[in-house]
């Protein structure tokens, strides 16, 4: 588990000095959005598959806790064995018990957030358990050992030089090669080895559905299909709001999910798993377990403000939606989640008192909430966070209690004309003496940030209530008084 | 028709040339404006900066001196946004305030969608020999889903060119305090914003909302000082003959 949040500022500013890293993020975010609307588009109504898309996220995250109930019951009732985890640590005991048990040496993975965000390989590793991942871009991020700079393409930005070092060092490919197909094909072989003699594999889910206990994973490289097929023991590990009532919902969501992540109608691979093989078929794993990580969640969940997190799809629209991932890519999130999804998220996982250049670090652009197929509206759970972090820190330090006394004054001004017009004669010539030729570019104080790229006007002579006044324009309480103008 | 002019802050104290365009052309535009002179601040920046006690007391203070005004009228689109969208929600545990912030949310009026939409009017006079394009600010046309009506005012200024401005609808990294707090990575923002504008070879760069003026126009001044961005009221204004004896 990869946990920087704290280096925010100074892993954006690194990031924003990477070549590479801005070629690829300029790429993206011109043309992930284009993409996307093609994908969209090809819907006979696309406003009403959005709206329908919406309203089963909130159907799925309004009834999660009775829908998590009988998805448990059918996947059941079809051999799979549920297993519910409260945090990190049980969802990672449980895993780890279930490969002891079975005296496994190593497992494979595909492409699970949650996996990422508990940490998963870490454990699994430092006990005695090897993990191989097997979505290409995982593959080069564990080697790398990196966070994912997206989360639907967590290598997108590693050039095929660094990808072929690598792999060479790895011992994926002999010789040094930078073309994208050899390195695909080396690490195709390099993964059958591991999948011809594979005892457990692990994926995540996409989708679980209710009404008949199936998971659903949909993916483009093959390789989560190959960790459910080739393994024994199966394990498949989700977050509680995966869960969708009925498998029609599911379908829509996975056309959804399909053209918001890349523009796709759909995606190469969907699988569906009811339950480990039967007695009476060939292939599929013997036996199925699904775990059930909460890790925060059912707070959110009781959290009424910020439920509609919940409802995330994980489909990466919002990150290349967002003007601000567009300039510093996934790496300064410092977290499994990125851009605005993870700018929600990550505060809940990891406490907001730990996580708030993530909810400040936004322009309320909305740019996240428009694009957004599951409807969440990420600018107002980012106020809010803002609003409990000044709540529970105001009277904490001295710097807090400051600013605080600085907002109360405003807002004592701002409630008081005379106040105003008061505050506003008393600081404009202090202002304006840092002045020259009518333009500030620097302030020794205060707002220094402005100043790095900006100008600032320096304050005119006469505000707008002062113009108003001297023009002796028709003053509305006047008007009132003389009902004529 | 009497119209009430909601002057915001950053034009209050920074460009008040934006409110006087107001006034006269909404007085051209045979309205009878008129002005709270008891008006301050909406109290976005301290609801955005997450205190919201603080916030309160504006917003009150807001709906005070508006009182029943039938269309309360403002050169921005974030301002409007916040009373219209966020003042009910900041109020919710003060239910006779709430009450009046759902009320007054219906009488607010971003300036190019009053005129356009209220009056009926997209061309008010004005007219320019050059080439003009619009950026497209968040709160006006994400927020408030207002797009068509100040492109309707621009496309009647006689001789005007609009040209369409590259990623018009990005972000220009203001933000209010965000463009103190993440310097870099409003830099980065404003700076696209600046190319773009640059690469429509545009004589003027036209939007309706303050926050943006204040960072494009601080940033344009500082990097490309030969550049012109303007507040489309005071474009409007400028540009219309008749004005001059208001």
């Amino acid at each position: 588990m990869h946990n920087r949040v704290d280096k925010f500022k100074e892993t954006a500013r690194a990031e924003m000095k990477n070549e590479l890293s801005q070629a690829f993020l300029l790429m993206l975010s011109l043309g992930a959005p284009i993409m996307r609307q093609i994908g969209m588009s090809s819907f006979p109504d696309p406003a009403a598959a959005e709206a329908y898309g919406r309203a089963i996220r909130t159907e799925s995250i309004e009834r999660l806790p009775e829908l998590l109930e009988e998805f448990k019951k059918n996947a059941q009732a079809k051999g799979a064995k549920v297993i519910w985890a409260r945090d990190s640590a049980e969802a990672k005991a449980s895993v780890l018990d279930i490969a002891k048990k079975r005296g496994i040496n190593y497992i494979t993975k595909g492409k699970s957030m949650v996996t990422e965000e508990i940490g998963l390989n870490e454990h699994l590793i430092s006990n005695g358990v090897d993990v191989f991942e097997t979505d290409l871009g995982e593959v080069i991020t564990q080697m790398l050992s990196r966070a994912p700079f997206h989360i639907v393409g967590p290598a997108l930005n590693v050039p095929p030089e660094e990808i072929s070092a690598v792999f060479l060092k790895r011992g994926v490919i002999k010789q040094p090669t930078v073309n994208p197909v050899e390195l695909g094909k080396a690490v195709r072989e390099y993964m059958r080895e591991k999948f011809r003699y594979l005892d457990m594999g692990i994926v995540g889910v996409n989708m679980a559905v209710a009404e008949t206990g199936t998971i659903i994973n949909v993916e483009n490289e093959g390789n989560i299909r190959m960790n459910k097929s080739s393994p024994r023991t199966l394990v498949a590990i989700m977050s509680i709001e995966k869960v969708v009532p009925t498998m029609a919902d599911a379908l829509h969501m996975v056309r959804i999910l399909s053209r918001n992540c890349t523009g796709q109608k759909l995606t190469g691979y969907v699988s569906m798993d009811t339950g480990p093989k039967k007695s009476d078929e060939m292939d599929g794993p013997e036996e199925l377990f699904i775990i059930i990580v909460d890790n925060g969640r059912s707070e959110i969940y009781r959290d009424i403000k910020v439920r509609e997190i919940l409802k995330c799809i994980r489909c990466g629209a919002c990150l290349n939606a967002c003007p601000i991932y567009a300039k510093i890519g996934g790496y300064p999130y410092g977290f499994s989640y990125s851009g605005p999804m993870g700018q929600i998220l990550n505060p809940m996982l990891l406490g907001i008192e730990h996580t708030s250049d993530l909810f400040r670090a936004c322009t309320l652009c909305g740019a996240c909430k428009k694009i957004c197929p599951a409807g969440i509206d990420h600018p107002s759970i980012i106020l809010e966070y803002r609003a409990r972090q000044i709540k529970d820190r105001k009277h904490q330090t001295l710097s807090a209690r400051f600013e605080n006394n600085l907002a109360t004054c405003s807002s004592l001004a701002m409630s008081s004309s005379m106040l105003w017009n008061l505050a506003v004669k008393t600081v404009r010539p202090l202002f304006n003496s840092l002045a020259e030729d009518g333009y500030i570019r620097d302030m020794p104080f205060g707002a220094k940030g402005w100043f790095s790229c900006r100008n600032l006007r320096a304050m005119p002579d006469k505000t707008f209530h002062e113009i108003w006044k001297k023009l002796n324009l028709p003053n509305p309480d006047d008007v009132r008084k003389k009902e004529t103008l | 028709m009497k119209v009430s002019l909601f002057i915001p802050c950053t034009v209050d104290l920074m460009m008040p040339e934006i409110g006087v365009a107001v006034y006269r052309i909404l007085s051209h535009l045979d309205t009878r404006p008129v002005y709270h002179s008891g008006q301050t601040c909406c109290g976005q920046p301290l609801y955005n900066a997450g205190y919201r006690d603080q916030a309160k007391r504006a917003a009150r203070h807001f709906i005070k001196v508006f009182g029943d005004d039938e269309y309360i009228v403002s050169p921005s689109g974030s301002c409007v946004s916040t009373v219209k969208q966020h003042y009910a929600e900041l109020l919710a545990d003060e239910p006779s305030w709430c009450d009046r912030a759902r009320n007054i949310s219906k009488r607010m009026y971003e300036l190019s969608q009053f005129i356009v939409d209220v009056l009926g009017i997209t061309d008010v006079g004005a007219s320019f020999e050059g080439k003009v394009t619009y950026h497209e600010s968040c709160h006006i046309f994400r927020a408030l889903g207002i797009s068509e009506q100040p492109r309707k005012l621009i496309a009647s200024v006689r001789g005007a060119e609009l040209v369409e401005l590259g990623n018009a609808t990005a972000c220009c990294g203001f933000g209010g305090e965000f463009s103190t707090g993440f310097p870099e990575i409003s830099e980065a923002m404003v700076k696209a914003k600046a190319v773009n504008f640059i690469n429509t070879g545009a004589d003027v760069l036209l939007l309706n909302e303050p926050g943006c003026l204040l960072n494009i126009s601080g940033y344009l001044h500082r990097n490309h000082p030969q550049k012109r961005s303007m507040h489309l009221a005071t474009f409007l204004a400028e540009n219309t003959r008749e004005f001059s004896h208001a």
